[in-house]
């Protein structure tokens, strides 16, 4: 008896750990075949390159535990950056009243969260009032929010914003990039939200039996929106983040980026049916997708093998959590 | 209690809102922007007088940068060839007499000859694109520039002089067998130079006696 408590206690330490465990193993093999991996500039260079990721993701998380999923974090991000710029670069004009609005950085960046918690706020009420599937309806944002990002940039970059700007996303303090301050600082407000707050039990109440939630007296819809409208907020910080960064606006970024949010979520051990998941396992699956990626590219693997392992390593899992699922 | 909150909240609002957005008069924007905008066309045609004309007379002979590229190719890229950065995309800066051996829509054929070789090269006489005669000279430096849009628009206007000031002066009369004296700028990749297919995107051409 005593033997197979010992055996479950060890899977379950197993399963607590392995993302942890993944990486390791990741790093280890990565550096054995590259002598450019361990290097502190890489390090910084992945940690800076995985900080929009881990925005992205952590407003995934909160989404996929109330058992939903954002598929438009790519096109919000594309278009709160194009907004953010084009805001800051050209202003808004009232040629009839010969009257020019400018933007000063704080403006620009807040009309950028604001457009992200709006197009989050109407994915939400999309879903709860319409009952139209998460999938759905953040697909049919994923392309009303890279048409409004085309038509508000007319499908040119926008370029040449001030250096101040860019110091968000270039700029370093206290021999850490300011990204990486800024994601950290996004990850300690959602690990406080989900352990500590009403707002935090309640999404993991939602996720878990949406049923239960309701009839324990939960505005399911309300929570529901807030997470929606969150999501959205941090995909419009990672826009402004990639938007300083490259000192441009791209009408195409964040192509692809809600799989990688959806895969560092999966790999970090949130359960895509919801109620189970730690945000800081979404951070680990953020670092172990950009290792994945780092890796890669230190290896010259082909970008097409890229995309493969990377599909692979997904698979692989989902399928570990629907296996410790089983286990519980 | 609630009043106090509501006076700190709009506080808040206010010192955001002063902070975040300023008023202006448009056409004083207007006027500043105008005047802080990069004129490419000016760029371009001040170049074109100050810089590469002059210049043009030390565009390499196409014939020997021919025999050159053939039996000692990295020689050739590295004594005559221009580059930005570190890509195989190289360009030339070339010269050269020959005869027109045909005429086409969109190009001319023309034959070259140098001691031993006969070569033959195609001449652009409608399309006139891409980035050659702005880096054959090696003269203008990308990081004069704010921005890569500007460096771009400087070889779209150098484009649209050559269509629109180069090629009407002899387009119209050249005919097969006509002798040509011409300079131009080629784009070839250091990598894998291509020597059958060279384009010269013509900046000056003239017809002479045979």
């Amino acid at each position: 008896m005593e033997a197979i408590i010992n055996h479950k206690n060890y899977r379950q330490s197993l399963a607590k750990f392995q993302s942890l465990i993944a990486l390791f193993l990741l790093c280890v093999v990565i550096s054995l075949l590259s002598d450019k991996f361990l290097t502190a500039t890489n390090a910084w260079n992945v940690m800076r390159q995985i900080s929009v990721n881990i925005c992205i993701s952590v407003g995934m998380t909160l989404v996929v535990l109330t058992a939903g999923i954002d598929l438009s974090v790519g096109s919000v991000l594309a278009l709160c950056g194009a907004i953010t710029a084009g805001l800051l670069k050209n202003g808004i004009a009232l040629p009839s009243q010969n009257l020019y609005i400018g933007f000063t950085i704080m403006g620009a960046v807040l009309a950028g969260l604001l457009a992200g918690s709006l197009l989050g706020w109407f994915n939400g009420w999309a879903i709860t009032r319409f009952k139209v599937p998460p999938f759905v309806a953040t697909l049919a944002m994923l392309t009303i929010a890279r048409g409004l990002t085309m038509l508000w940039t007319k499908g040119f970059p926008i370029t040449g914003l001030n250096e101040s700007f860019a110091y968000l996303g270039t700029g370093w303090i206290i021999g850490i990039p300011l990204p990486v301050w800024i994601s950290g600082f996004v990850v300690f407000v959602a690990v406080i939200i989900t352990n500590k707050t009403r707002l935090g039990r309640y999404i993991y109440a939602i996720g878990g039996n949406e049923n239960a939630a309701t009839l324990s007296g939960i505005n399911i819809k309300k929570i529901k929106v807030i997470v929606y409208s969150i999501a959205g907020v941090l995909a419009a910080v990672g826009g402004i983040l990639v938007t300083s960064r490259l000192d441009a606006a791209q009408p195409n970024a964040g192509t692809g980026y809600e799989l990688d949010s959806i895969a560092a979520v999966v790999i970090g051990g949130t359960s895509l049916s919801g109620g189970r998941g730690t945000v800081l396992g979404t951070v680990l699956g953020a670092i172990i997708i950009g290792v994945l990626n780092n890796g890669l590219v230190l290896l010259n693997v082909s970008p097409f093998w890229q995309q493969v392992v990377k599909g692979f390593v997904i698979l692989i899992a989902v399928i570990i959590d629907k296996a410790n699922s089983k286990n519980d | 209690m609630k009043a106090v909150k509501y006076i700190i909240a709009l506080v808040v609002i206010v010192v955001v809102a002063y902070n975040s957005i300023y008023f202006k008069k448009l056409d004083e924007v207007k006027a500043a922007a105008t005047a802080k905008e990069f004129n490419a066309a000016q760029y371009a045609q001040d170049f074109w007088n100050n810089e590469l004309i002059p210049n043009l007379n030390k565009a390499v002979d196409l014939s020997q940068l021919s025999s050159m590229l053939s039996a000692d190719a990295n020689r050739a890229f590295d004594n005559y060839s221009h580059a930005l950065g570190i890509g195989n995309l190289r360009y030339f800066l070339v010269s050269g007499k020959g005869i027109v051996a045909v005429v086409n829509d969109d190009d001319m054929v023309v034959t070259l000859r140098d001691d031993t070789t006969t070569f033959v090269r195609t001449i652009a006489t409608e399309f006139i694109f891409g980035n050659a005669v702005r880096d054959a000279t090696g003269l203008i430096n990308i990081n004069e520039f704010k921005n890569t849009m500007d460096f771009n628009n400087v070889s779209a206007e150098l484009n649209r002089i050559i269509r629109e000031k180069v090629l009407p002066q002899f387009k119209p009369v050249i005919k097969k067998g006509d002798a040509i004296t011409f300079t131009g700028a080629i784009e070839m990749n250091k990598a894998h130079p291509d020597l059958s297919h060279i384009e010269i995107v013509p900046i000056d051409v003239k017809i002479v006696p045979r």
